[in-house]
């Protein structure tokens, strides 16, 4: 028992609360399990109550049921029970297919407690007898209604229905008006409880969407088997029973699909219809430019950035370049600069060595041995570092003149000993180079036998197998051996050996051989014609001829040579030097290399017209 | 959805099946409810069970007794130490794990304690299928309230290998409340349950405190040395005694005579705790004599007086340990076979004179239903990993009472907000004043110090009662937060009362 407030007192909180303790409990019972789960909702205790509060209140319904007299009920027909309204019979028709079995029942049980014919006899009232009363009425009613099937299917019929779908020019003028009311009407036959309303004007994207989704995804329970024209029962045999089935089928198929349709243009028609759906695109298109716009905004401003890097980098690069070329030119300058400097300070000593050589009389008394003695300071000149220079100058200048002399004549003696140093190392490597040539070329196991004419005959095979033909060394090596004298077998490998310590060889000895062969040449052609065949140049006559005629040939001389050639053919003897007597002007040599240059170049000529001839051909 | 629950004990191991929203014990093959957590080895095979404890007197040295006494310890733990001085199979150290040395014929196998408790887990597996007719994988097990995260680890993982999805492993004392769905039905009050189990080997007396429907351990007492086998002991010790008066033959030295007068002596007590006599026989015991003798339960009680006596202490030590005298205790719950013996029943119930002792469940099945309950309400469900901090909540620190005058004038203090309350919490009381008063005063306490003072005025005198609705809500961090509103007039007062450390 609350104990009275006195006088004065007031709501007051005196002091604080002990703050809470973390214990650890026990992880069992559902309790813990709905504990732990509300921690980690975050949500708090008394919404979890809450939840569980609007659980109950759900459970219960009011059950205030009102019915609602039928003023036709008496005088209803049993016979066509199948036109009554089942709902209304029972006087439920103002709540229809919301009302409960609950309520259903409840409502039978009033109906049968007024009309039940034995109730009404009681009461002095006249009765149709048999089935003919119109309690029969009330008994078909509740049979149906109790029935869920039987009941779907009376509700899927319900006269009271409105089937009609407005028109799209209805809908114009205020849409949310007309068809808010014509969905609220056909969610009924949803097999979804809950159905997404219409909405406002100022709905959201996606409950527009979900709206429309779910209308066109409609999936209805109605169905038409209450208006079969047919009743299965009444068959009388099985074949009849099919058949009737089949017709029922078909109507009750048929007018599902006219339902379906139905909603289709209902659908239709409001999506059609609807402001908001157009207010979307115009959205959606409005979005879609701006979003292209932004798009190419976007690529502009990069492309803009990435000039502007380029340029930037371009700028810095040059900027570098610039700095690294004045850097360099600075650098340049100062070395030129250094240089002049230091070539001033040498010419500055080398003046003053000179002068002080000079006034020191070149230390001797003598004119020869000044004149010597002016070369080899000269000589020092030449050869000195600044800095040695400097020093020798220094050594002059302190020291009186023999001290002087004595320094100048050891200079002089170091600068002679390295010049005749360097003048050695230099002989000895080219000895040495030679040396080594000499014994790379001795060093061949067939150097043996190289006798001067297989030398000449190597390079005149060398010559005759250019580079390029097929199996070349094999050939030249067998070459050698058909014509070779000295006899001596020689394969490709001391071909290729040879060739090439031929090619090593210093122009000198090529002369040499050369030379030699031509003396050789020139002494044996007196006795000999050529044994090679004149159409083969194999000779190199360019770098011989002392006493050759270099001019050009002219054309009387050509004429004349062409002449001769033709007047003494191969086979005549000393043909060359007859041929030269028939060119006045000319020697024998000047002829035959003459005559090969033509050959040359009428070979040249035909393997032109070969090729081009080859060509035209293709 | 179906689940398990399974107790795993240290001589026996028992399962139950939550289905259908009951939870069962399931009868094993031998159609026994409860299965001795026996593993013998053969040679080719394995058994586990009945079988296994009736042939361990021939088998000894190969048959594993009360594994879960070296579950999960190390081979240096004094109580495996103490499991290795006892057990008839020999143990040894591998690497600092203790392995059974199993003799198999030509080879000796080491089996480790954790592949004793698979078998046996395996066969408590088979058991639940075999009652459900399907394969069902998810169950919660029961561990003693002292076991330490190693154990906890083997024994989850034992339990793992043979092939159950362990949805949790709970502790025997709160398995055992809500086998008895102590707190379920109604998340608010407080009470305070006595947990007292006496298993083959253990006794364990577990307080705990039931608040908003969550259960908190206050205290636990575990006595390793009494259990039921300490029971069968003494009566064992007196059947030799009796064969020795009459054949004048001691069997004490002879380990198989005792192990049988053992078998004999487990079933005499067994029998004895529904039957006013039992009789023990032995076929040749010893020396081809047959043994048979008469027990009576008046005897049997005079031989163990002392050992009831000990069973009875740790109840009063562990009240005086949580400062509860034994009114203050709501129920008490009996767990463990041996809790079935009628003088120890009796002994309780002397004990807490007005508390309700729970029975009804068989005491040996009390905790495997608890935990196929637990395992009913986790299962299917996305059940977090328990942490540590997930089974710590935060609570109120003491009662918020309410300074009230009863009818003799008296002034008396009425809890409105009992401490241990798990946080946040919301509680509703409809208070009474003399409608005579215009004007009514609640005072508000926290362990015997004021906190608040509310008072309604301007109230309209009436012949009833004036109803005062308070709630009381209190936040996670203790801070309350108080609405009193007048029923009648609609005139209502509202005040906060922060803690401590936030006042501050």
């Amino acid at each position: 028992m609350l104990t009275e407030a006195l006088e004065g007192q007031l709501t007051v909180v005196y002091n604080t609360v002990a703050a809470s303790v973390q214990v650890q409990v026990e992880p069992v019972g559902r309790w813990f399990e709905a504990f732990l789960k509300r921690r980690n909702r975050n949500v708090s205790a008394s919404f979890q109550e809450l939840e569980e509060e609007e659980e109950l209140s759900e459970e219960e319904e009011d059950e205030e049921l009102q019915l609602e007299e039928y003023p036709m009920l008496k005088t209803l027909d049993p016979k066509d029970w199948k036109n009554q309204d089942h709902y209304a019979v029972l006087g439920l028709a103002h709540v229809r297919y919301k009302a409960t079995q609950k309520q259903i029942k409840a409502a039978h049980k009033a109906m049968v407690l007024k009309h039940h014919p034995d109730k009404r006899k009681a009461a002095g009232e006249q009765i149709v007898e048999g089935d003919n009363d119109y309690f029969t009425c009330i008994t078909k009613a509740i049979e149906i209604l109790s029935d869920p099937v039987k009941r779907r299917a009376f509700d899927s019929v319900d006269p009271t229905f409105d089937n009609a779908v407005p028109t799209k020019a209805e809908g114009k003028e205020n849409f949310f008006e007309v068809f808010a009311p014509v969905f609220e009407r056909n969610a009924r036959w949803s097999v979804k409880k809950h159905f997404p309303s219409l909405g406002t004007m100022e709905s959201s994207f996606e409950d527009v969407d979900n709206f429309y989704s779910f209308w066109y995804n409609f999936d209805s329970w109605r169905e038409f088997s209450y208006l079969d024209e047919e009743e299965k029962e009444k068959a009388e045999c099985r074949d009849e029973r099919r058949w009737i089935e089949k017709q029922n089928r078909a109507s009750r198929a048929q007018r599902k699909k006219e339902e379906m349709n139905r909603i289709r243009t209902l659908v239709d028609t409001a999506y059609n219809a609807d402001p908001r759906i157009k207010k979307f695109k115009e959205e959606e298109k409005a979005r879609k430019e701006s979003e292209k716009k932004a798009k190419v905004e976007a690529k502009k401003r990069e492309q803009e950035e990435k000039e502007r890097a380029r340029q930037q980098q371009e700028e810095a690069a040059r900027l570098l370049k610039e700095q690294q070329e004045e850097a360099a030119r600075q650098a340049a300058q100062q070395a030129k600069k250094e240089k002049e400097a230091q070539k001033k300070a040498i010419k500055k000593e080398r003046q003053k060595l000179r002068m002080t050589c000079k006034s020191q009389n070149y230390f001797t008394d003598n004119e020869a041995d000044s004149v010597r003695m002016m070369e080899e300071v000269e000589k020092l000149c030449d050869r000195l570092e600044l800095i040695s220079l400097q020093t020798l100058n220094e050594a002059l200048s302190a020291g009186n003149k023999e001290q002087s002399k004595a320094a100048l004549e050891k200079q002089v003696q170091e600068v002679n000993m390295q010049l005749q140093k360097e003048k050695d190392a230099e002989l000895q490597a080219q000895q040495a180079a030679r040396g080594s040539e000499h014994s790379s070329a001795a060093g061949g196991q067939n150097n043996r036998g190289w006798s001067e004419e297989d030398l000449q005959l190597l390079i005149k095979a060398v010559n005759l197998f250019p580079a390029g033909t097929n199996a070349r060394w094999e050939v030249i090596a067998n070459y050698m051996n058909q014509h070779s004298s000295s006899g001596v077998r020689r394969t490709a490998k001391d071909v290729i050996n040879k060739a090439k310590t031929l090619q090593k060889l210093d122009p000198h000895q090529k002369d040499e051989i050369n030379r030699k062969a031509f003396e050789k040449f020139k002494k044996e052609h007196s006795a000999v014609p050529p044994t090679v065949d004149n159409a083969m140049p194999s000779e190199r006559f360019d770098a011989v001829g002392a006493d050759s005629n270099a001019a050009a040939w002219t054309t009387e001389e050509q004429k004349l040579l062409e002449q001769a050639l033709k007047t003494y053919p191969v086979s005549t003897a000393e043909r060359w030097e007859r041929i030269s007597e028939a060119v006045p002007g000319r020697s024998k040599k000047d002829c035959m290399k003459r005559y090969k240059e033509l050959v040359e170049m009428i070979k040249a000529k035909k393997a032109a017209q070969e090729q081009v001839a080859a060509k035209n051909k293709k | 959805m179906a689940a398990i629950g399974v107790h795993f004990g240290y001589t026996c191991a028992c399962v139950a099946v939550f289905k259908d929203g009951r939870a069962d014990v399931v009868a094993n093959d031998a159609g026994d409810r409860v299965t001795p957590a026996v593993v013998a080895y053969r040679d080719t095979e394995q058994i586990v069970g009945i079988a296994a404890k009736q042939g361990r007197i021939r088998n000894a040295a190969n048959t594993v007794v009360k594994v879960k006494q070296i579950l999960g310890r190390r081979y240096d733990d004094p109580d495996a130490q103490a499991h290795k001085e006892e057990s008839k199979c020999i143990v040894v150290n591998k690497s600092g794990l203790p392995r059974y040395e199993i003799d198999t014929g030509e080879t000796t196998k080491y089996v480790s304690p954790e592949d004793v408790a698979k078998l046996i887990f395996h066969k408590m597996k088979e058991t639940a299928q075999s009652a459900l007719g399907s394969d069902v994988k998810d169950a919660v097990i029961t561990v003693p309230f002292e076991f330490d995260e190693m154990q906890k680890n083997a024994l989850r993982q034992a339990a793992e290998s043979a092939g159950f999805n362990v949805l949790r492993l709970i502790h025997e004392p709160s398995a055992a409340l809500l086998a008895y769905d102590i707190g379920q039905d109604s998340p608010l009050g407080k009470s305070h349950v006595l947990v007292y189990k006496l298993g083959g080997t253990s006794l364990s007396v577990t307080v705990l405190e039931v608040n908003s429907g969550v259960y908190r351990v206050l205290a636990t007492q575990t006595d390793h040395q009494t259990g039921g086998e300490s029971f069968t002991q003494e009566l064992a010790q007196h059947l030799a005694a009796e064969f020795k008066k009459t054949f004048k033959q001691d069997v004490s030295g002879n380990a198989r005579a005792m192990m049988k007068l053992m078998n004999s002596a487990d079933v005499a007590k067994h029998t004895l705790s529904t039957l006013g006599s039992a009789n023990c026989f032995v076929d040749s015991l010893y020396d081809g004599m047959d043994f048979e003798c008469n027990v009576s339960r008046a005897r049997f009680e005079l031989i163990c007086s002392s050992l009831f006596n000990k069973c009875i202490q740790p109840i009063k030590s562990l009240l005086e340990q949580v400062n509860l005298s034994t009114s203050d205790v709501n129920k008490v719950v009996l767990s463990g076979g041996s809790a079935r013996i009628p003088k120890l029943q009796q002994m309780i119930r002397d004990l807490f004179p007005d508390v309700e002792l729970l029975n009804s469940i068989p005491p040996d099945e009390v905790i495997p239903v608890g935990a196929a309950m637990q395992a009913g309400i986790l299962v299917g469900k996305d059940s977090l990993a328990l942490g540590e901090d997930s089974i710590t909540v935060d609570c109120c620190a003491s009662d918020i009472t309410l300074k009230e005058v009863d009818d003799s004038g008296l002034e008396v203090f009425t809890v409105l907000f009992p401490s241990g309350t798990p946080l946040p919490a919301r509680r509703q009381h409809t208070l009474q004043g003399p409608g005579s008063l215009s004007s009514v005063r609640l005072q508000l306490f926290q362990a015997q110090q004021p906190i608040a003072q509310i008072v309604l005025g301007d109230l309209e005198p009436k012949e009833e009662l004036h109803d005062v609705v308070t709630v009381l809500t209190m936040k996670r961090d203790g801070s309350l937060h108080v609405t009193c509103t007048e029923q009648s007039s609609g005139r209502s007062e509202a005040i906060t009362i922060e803690t401590a450390a936030a006042a501050s």
